[in-house]
């Protein structure tokens, strides 16, 4: 295996004494990138279990592909269509007429490229940019470069909208790795969620191009409102008037952040990621519990002048980003809580705060991901209460 | 402290060489502190007393000069502020009143007296109660004709109470500008009311068409009535946005200025 | 004494600071950081006041009672500050209506309690006075820092005179909101810490846990 010798061969060069010494850890990223790590550490984001990190990070970048494709899909389809009543312009359209493949809204094909166009920029942005921060911390701290970073910059690209400036993108991403992650020490001390603290970031910084109230169709002149803003001013049933039915929403052939929009797609990589483990089910049914009990009480209470209350919990679960928080936010290890019992609470407390923020607050139509940074925070004093709680019974039990 | 050799000598010497902690001292140190203290802080409230009234009365003029559009820093404030005419308006009637000073007639503490004010029902403003005169503001060019009226108006936006005058052309149906002197907004976001381009677009914005329907909007979109009604609304900023929208169809209305405007527009004024 | 007395300028400024070392008078170097021009009022209000407390509590500390020393202590702070506080709504109205009630919260701003506390209460008032202009300056240092990055970037000028001209205005430079909204002092005053104690390693404090590593094969 030539690819192996040369990275034997190169090694001692990178190793104690060697003359790349200092930088171990980008020759390590690309190593261990190709191949098994050769150490496995004990703490999060293990999860206290012995799996490398290197699979657990490489199953969640697989469990979003079909999030992934959906985005590319949907991005193009939604510009296709708001092209087709406005006309196109820029770069992007010029690239299309070139390759001549048009701006056909019933072409899965045509959809897919130009949501490509969108996605593949930020991407690449979010990884330079990201990758940039993570190899000067890594070098200067020597530890490793590891494969974390994938998983957010993926998840990353995937929740902000199509029409982010690039420059905002590798400001939130730098952002997010160096105050989420690196401040902190590091993949595995970081208490907040990297990709979503870049992604607030951007939320509360540039908040004209990323609140939400405003759809995010990267078309001259397209003006309208994303499923949440319409709910919030105008009660969830003047969604099908806008022509945005339920199954739309489930689907995800609506607009909204690249990655977020199809619940089914989501759901997909949920069951990826339950059935190989990565994900506590625990978790994932607090939440789910926590978003449907809470909107039933909210239903049930019902107002006169907000129509959020009356929305109800399958309305929740298909609009906005709380079917992608589920799956890959709220499911992530080393932020969340560690205790099983309080992975419930922890589960349960975002599903509160979502359907709190969404429903209550005026200012933000969305909440999932203030509600997951908000469980982050809380997660080490669950598990704290949840840890005095079985220290006090077992006391009782022996005692 | 006292040097230990000498004993100490006078009254006071040996009060203040006697230990901190006595109860007479305690009692003698806080009341002395506390009438020195009283004493220094009244003394600065009421010698800045005059200085600061001027202030905030100078600080209210200069917003209504800004939104008249004759603001000159290099002016005096009270002597440009002469030129315009105040009056106590009763709104119900839209007729000027003589009972109150205008000078000194407060519309805030109006609004709290059962006496002055009124129980909305119908709240879009989000006021809660409504006073029932307000001073108005009246600039006349050098014929003496009306050149332009400056009303009061109040409404709730997102996190709190704009309040802000209106300035009207002489015909009741042109604006001529529009400021929010308080209001507690987000920064960058509902704040921008205060943004002088998005200000600018009110100049010439018309509020009623031909049969006399209220008609101004400020929204993201052009109302079907037309670009001469409407305001673009503040980017990211929708609850402020409907907050003014609410607050100025409020005013501009029949519980508002509209009997008062109603009389402007037939030039009984 | 003259050496001593300058070092007890200085100390504060990076070695001593108030706010990245002790973590002192955080509440209003969040609150009133988004306007240079208004940081520096309040880095002088707050000046002033430490140093003349500091001055009086010092005069009188052998005749403060032990027992409500902290009374004391507080009516000579609360005095100066409504002091302060009218003289700016005399003198600089427009500027004390941006500082609100920041003014009035100097009284229970941890800085100037604690050098009352721990310094006035045990130096003689020469010394007291420049102490609290030296920790006075240390606050004021940091305000104005975060007040930098805050404006600039935030709204994209200094003192109030336009540097990035904004997008709203017709510039090219999308502000930043984050940098209006008082969190985001929080994060900058944290890289400053940061910034700090990579230069003096000497501030960094110990550890109090420590990550356990395995290696395995």
């Amino acid at each position: 295996m030539g690819l192996r010798s040369f990275f034997d061969r190169v090694e001692p060069h990178f190793l104690k004494g060697g003359k790349w010494e200092r930088y171990f850890p980008v020759y390590e990223m690309v190593e261990s990138f190709l191949y098994t790590p050769k150490t496995v550490t004990t703490v999060a984001p293990h999860a206290r279990s012995y799996i490398d990190m290197k699979r657990i990070m490489t199953y969640v970048v697989i469990a979003t592909i079909p999030c992934i494709l959906m985005a590319l899909y949907n991005t193009g389809y939604q510009t296709n269509r708001a092209i087709a009543e406005f006309g196109a312009s820029g770069w992007r359209a010029s690239v299309i007429e070139t390759l001549g493949i048009g701006f056909d809204a019933t072409s899965p094909m045509a959809n897919m490229l130009h949501g490509l166009l969108y996605f593949l920029p930020i991407y690449i942005t979010t990884l330079v940019a990201g990758g940039i921060a993570e190899v000067i911390f890594a070098t200067a701290r020597k530890h490793e470069v590891n494969e974390g970073f994938l998983v957010t910059s993926m998840l990353y690209a995937l929740i902000v909208p199509a029409t982010t400036p690039l420059w905002q993108v590798a400001l939130g991403i730098l952002f997010g790795v160096v105050i989420g992650k690196e401040v902190f020490g590091g993949t595995g001390k970081n208490f907040l969620n990297p990709a979503l603290t870049g992604r607030a970031f951007l939320y509360f910084a540039y908040p004209a191009q990323m609140s939400g109230d405003s759809v995010w169709v990267p078309v001259d002149g397209y003006t309208g409102a994303t499923a949440l803003a319409v709910s919030a001013s105008d009660g969830f049933q003047e969604l099908a008037a806008r022509g945005m039915t339920w199954w739309d929403s489930f689907l995800g052939f609506i607009p909204g952040s690249m990655g977020e929009t199809s619940t089914l797609a989501c759901a997909i990589g949920l069951v990826f990621l339950l059935a190989t483990r990565i994900a506590n089910y625990r978790m994932v049914a607090g939440c789910l519990a926590g978003m449907i009990g809470f909107s039933l009480l909210l239903n049930w209470i019902g107002s006169s002048s907000n129509p959020m209350f009356a929305m109800p919990w399958y309305w929740h679960l298909v609009t906005g980003g709380f079917a992608f928080g589920l799956v890959f936010m709220v499911t992530e290890p080393v932020s969340g809580s560690h205790t099983n019992m309080g992975r419930y609470f922890y589960g349960a407390l975002i599903g509160v705060m979502v359907v709190l923020i969404r429903v209550l607050n005026p200012a933000f139509p969305e909440g999932m991901m203030l509600a997951i940074l908000f469980g982050n925070v809380f997660a080490p004093l669950i598990d704290y209460f949840v840890v005095q709680a079985n220290i006090k019974r077992r006391s009782k039990r022996n005692g | 402290m006292a040097d230990g050799n000498d004993a100490p000598k006078g009254a006071i010497a040996r009060f203040l060489a006697a230990p901190a902690d006595s109860v007479g001292k305690t009692v003698f140190v806080a009341v002395a502190l506390c009438l020195v203290a009283s004493m220094v802080v009244s003394a600065a409230a009421v010698a800045l007393r005059p200085l600061q009234q001027v202030n905030a009365l100078r600080d209210r003029q200069i917003n209504i000069l800004q939104v008249a559009g004759i603001y000159d820093p290099t002016a005096d404030v009270a002597e440009s502020f002469a030129a315009f005419e105040p009056h106590v308006l009763e709104l119900a009637t839209g007729e000027f009143t003589d009972e109150f000073d205008p000078a000194t007639f407060d519309q805030r503490a109006a609004a709290d007296d059962p006496a002055l004010s009124i129980e909305l029902d119908d709240d879009p403003a989000g006021i809660g109660r409504q006073s029932r005169f307000v001073t108005v503001y009246i600039l006349r060019d050098d014929a003496g004709e009306i050149e332009r009226v400056i009303l009061p108006i109040h409404g709730y936006g997102l996190w709190s109470t704009l309040y802000g005058y209106i300035a009207l052309e002489a015909d009741g149906n042109t604006i001529y500008g529009l400021q929010f002197y308080e209001h507690a907004e987000t920064p960058g976001l509902g704040a921008e009311v205060d943004n002088p381009r998005w200000r600018a677009e009110w100049r010439g914005t018309l509020l009623a068409d031909e049969n006399g329907e209220l008609q101004i909007s400020v929204s993201k979109t052009v109302p079907p009535a037309g670009a001469e009604y409407h305001i673009d609304a503040l980017a990211g900023a929708t609850l402020t946005t409907a907050g003014v929208n609410n607050l100025v169809n409020f005013w501009m209305g029949e519980s508002g200025y509209g009997p008062f405007l109603d009389r402007l527009k037939a030039g009984d004024v | 004494m003259a050496h001593k007395r300058r070092e007890m300028l200085i100390d504060p400024l990076v070695d001593n600071n108030p706010i990245t070392l002790q973590v002192l008078g955080i509440c209003s170097a969040l609150a009133v950081t988004s306007s240079l021009q208004v940081a520096f009022v309040m880095a002088l209000a707050v000046t002033l006041v430490t140093a003349f407390s500091s001055m009086f509590i010092s005069m009188i500390r052998s005749q403060i009672p032990g027992s409500i020393r902290i009374i004391v202590q507080m009516v000579i702070i609360a005095s100066l500050v409504i002091v302060v506080d009218q003289l700016l709504k005399a003198f600089a109205f427009e500027i004390s209506k941006t500082l609100s009630v920041f003014v009035g919260l100097i009284i229970t701003n941890c800085i100037v309690m604690g050098r009352a506390e721990a310094f006035a209460m045990k130096n003689p008032p020469f010394e007291s006075f420049i102490d609290g202009i030296g920790n006075g300056l240390g606050y004021g240092l940091i305000l104005m820092l975060v007040g930098v990055v805050r404006e600039l970037f935030g709204s994209g000028s200094l003192f109030g005179i336009t540097i990035l001209e904004t997008v709203n205005n017709g510039g090219w430079y999308v502000p930043n909101g984050l940098l209006l909204l008082p969190p985001s002092a929080f994060f900058i005053i944290g890289l400053l810490i940061w910034a700090f104690r990579s230069w003096k390693p000497e501030q960094v404090e110990e550890r109090e846990y420590k990550i356990q590593t395995v290696e395995t094969h």
